[in-house]
């Protein structure tokens, strides 16, 4: 399995795996799984006056979608939240160089923002 | 290898001893006849051959006659089960073999299956043990051969194949073991046992990559998977690979189970317990019925390619090097009846010659500190990622 140098760098020092402080108004948080691919990601996300103020993941998967996580927390920090909706798992997946077979594991990625966000 | 890696994947492959490098070197520098030809240069490497030959029957406990050259397990694998169940057309031929063995003999055995040939997966106990009476329950009429290995890859349980052999024996099947991993680890007398085919492979133990044998009983006859020459009693055609054969034999020479597995055995149970230390680790494969030199241990709550990602300086592997590309979980974990989930996060660990107490130390201690980190990015994880 190949890893580019941004999946290494973002596997090394995921700055955003972390639990933001719960009961705080505007935290809101989103989980998506699939069993069969071996990934669940739950993110949190501190909204003040419609941005993304803080982001937090947790994940269970391979290399990559850790990678992809930290990528999108770094990402989503200081937008807008109508911004975090178009969210692109594929984006993602070109800018990392994940193989096209992780995608499916990226998606989940993209729905737990999703999850957030309504 | 960096001076920070720590090599724990013989049983995928090991490094080449330095003597089985210089023997073969010094065939190499000197002597570079054919061992088919008749004239000196031919009859020097003959010579060669013939005392590598040797030197590999004395290890299994064979006559000399018995082993055939060829380019590792893998075709060797191929050799027996494809040499026995295509010599018969026009008539139902089945195959026995278990969930559990190397992709080798599996591949083998469904391209047998799309041929026709009707072939009996049996199961494997939780344990990681292929009981013989289940092998005899699935014999038929037409059972021409059964192919069970002697110690699994990647979990190191030793199967009994002189129980299994002898009711094979006394049904009149033929019976393959796939002895790549025990070859050195575990005693073998193949003149003495009822088996008629075993591969053997030299890279496993400290010997070079691209050689093999098949040893062949006298009563077996095998249809040839290769032709183009007479080499081999007629069994494999090429041009026999002189240096090659010259570092099997060392290898075999230097490779006593006797000396080396009480050493092994000692270093596989201190990284157990440094490893046990670690919440909720535990090892797969019968204890009672395991080979020194391989560990597999399941760490709960862990991706296992992350895993092996976080410990680039531990070489180990997730199962069978031969499916390292796979995505699929351990297909043998699994037929022992783990979940995909935790088959996944499992590593195998395997030990050899040059292994030392201070790299299983070090290792482990690199391995908790790893499990700890991915655990770390996952600490409200459901449960199924643990179970």
């Amino acid at each position: 399995m190949e890893y580019s140098s941004a999946v290494e760098r973002h596997f090394a020092a995921p700055q955003r795996a972390r639990e933001l402080p719960g009961g705080s108004p505007g935290l809101v948080a989103g989980e998506a799984e699939d069993r069969t691919l071996h990934v669940w990601v739950r993110f949190q996300l501190q909204i003040v006056d419609g941005v993304v103020a803080a982001a937090g993941f947790q994940v269970f998967g391979c290399p990559h979608t850790v990678a992809a996580a930290s990528a999108v927390a770094d990402w989503l920090e200081g937008r807008p939240l109508a911004q975090a909706r178009t969210l692109d798992a594929k984006a993602v997946c070109a800018e990392l160089e994940v193989p096209v077979e992780k995608l499916g594991k990226l998606l989940r990625i993209e729905d737990a923002v999703a999850a957030c966000c309504q | 290898m960096s001076s920070r890696e720590i090599y724990l994947d013989y049983a995928a492959t090991a490094p080449l001893d330095p003597r089985v490098a210089a023997a073969m070197t010094d065939c190499l520098e000197r002597e570079f006849g054919n061992p088919s030809s008749l004239h000196a240069a031919g009859r020097r490497a003959r010579a060669l051959v013939e005392a590598a030959r040797a030197r590999v029957a004395a290890r299994v406990g064979a006559a000399s006659e018995r082993i055939v050259f060829t380019s590792g397990a893998t075709e060797s694998n191929n050799l027996a089960l494809q040499g026995v169940l295509r010599r018969s057309r026009n008539r139902r031929v089945h195959l026995v073999t278990s969930r559990i063995e190397h992709k080798s003999v599996l591949d083998v055995a469904r391209s047998l299956e799309s041929s026709g040939v009707a072939v009996t997966y049996v199961s494997a106990t939780p344990g990681g043990w292929v009981d013989p009476q289940r092998v005899v329950a699935a014999l038929d009429d037409d059972t021409q051969l059964v192919s069970i290995m002697h110690v699994n890859n990647e979990t190191g349980v030793i199967q009994d194949v002189r129980a299994i052999g002898e009711a094979c024996r006394e049904r009149g099947v033929l019976f393959h073991v796939d002895a790549a991993q025990s070859v050195g680890k575990v005693p073998l007398a193949l003149a003495e046992a009822p088996i008629d085919l075993c591969s053997l492979t030299a890279h496993k133990l400290c010997g070079p990559k691209g050689v093999g044998a098949l040893y062949v009983a006298p009563r077996v006859t095998l249809v040839p998977q290769l032709h183009g020459g007479e080499q081999e009693l007629g069994l494999r055609a090429g041009t026999l690979a002189t240096h090659q054969i010259v570092g099997m034999g060392t290898a075999y020479e230097l490779a006593d189970p006797a000396r080396e597995a009480p050493r092994f055995a000692a270093l596989r149970d201190r990284l157990w317990r440094e490893l046990a230390a670690i919440e909720g680790a535990r090892s797969n494969g019968d204890p009672e019925r395991r080979a020194a030199h391989v560990l597999n241990v399941t760490f709960p709550g862990v991706d296992g390619e992350s895993l092996r990602f976080a410990l680039p300086d531990v070489c180990a592997s997730a199962g069978s090097a031969c499916a390292a590309d796979s995505p699929e979980a351990s297909h043998v974990l699994t037929g022992m009846g783990l979940s995909d989930v935790l088959a996944g996060s499992s590593l195998r660990f395997s030990l050899g010659r040059f292994t030392t107490e201070d790299e299983v130390v070090t290792a482990a201690a690199r391995v908790a500190a790893a499990v700890a980190r991915v655990r770390s990015l996952a600490p409200s994880a459901p449960a199924w990622c643990s179970a």
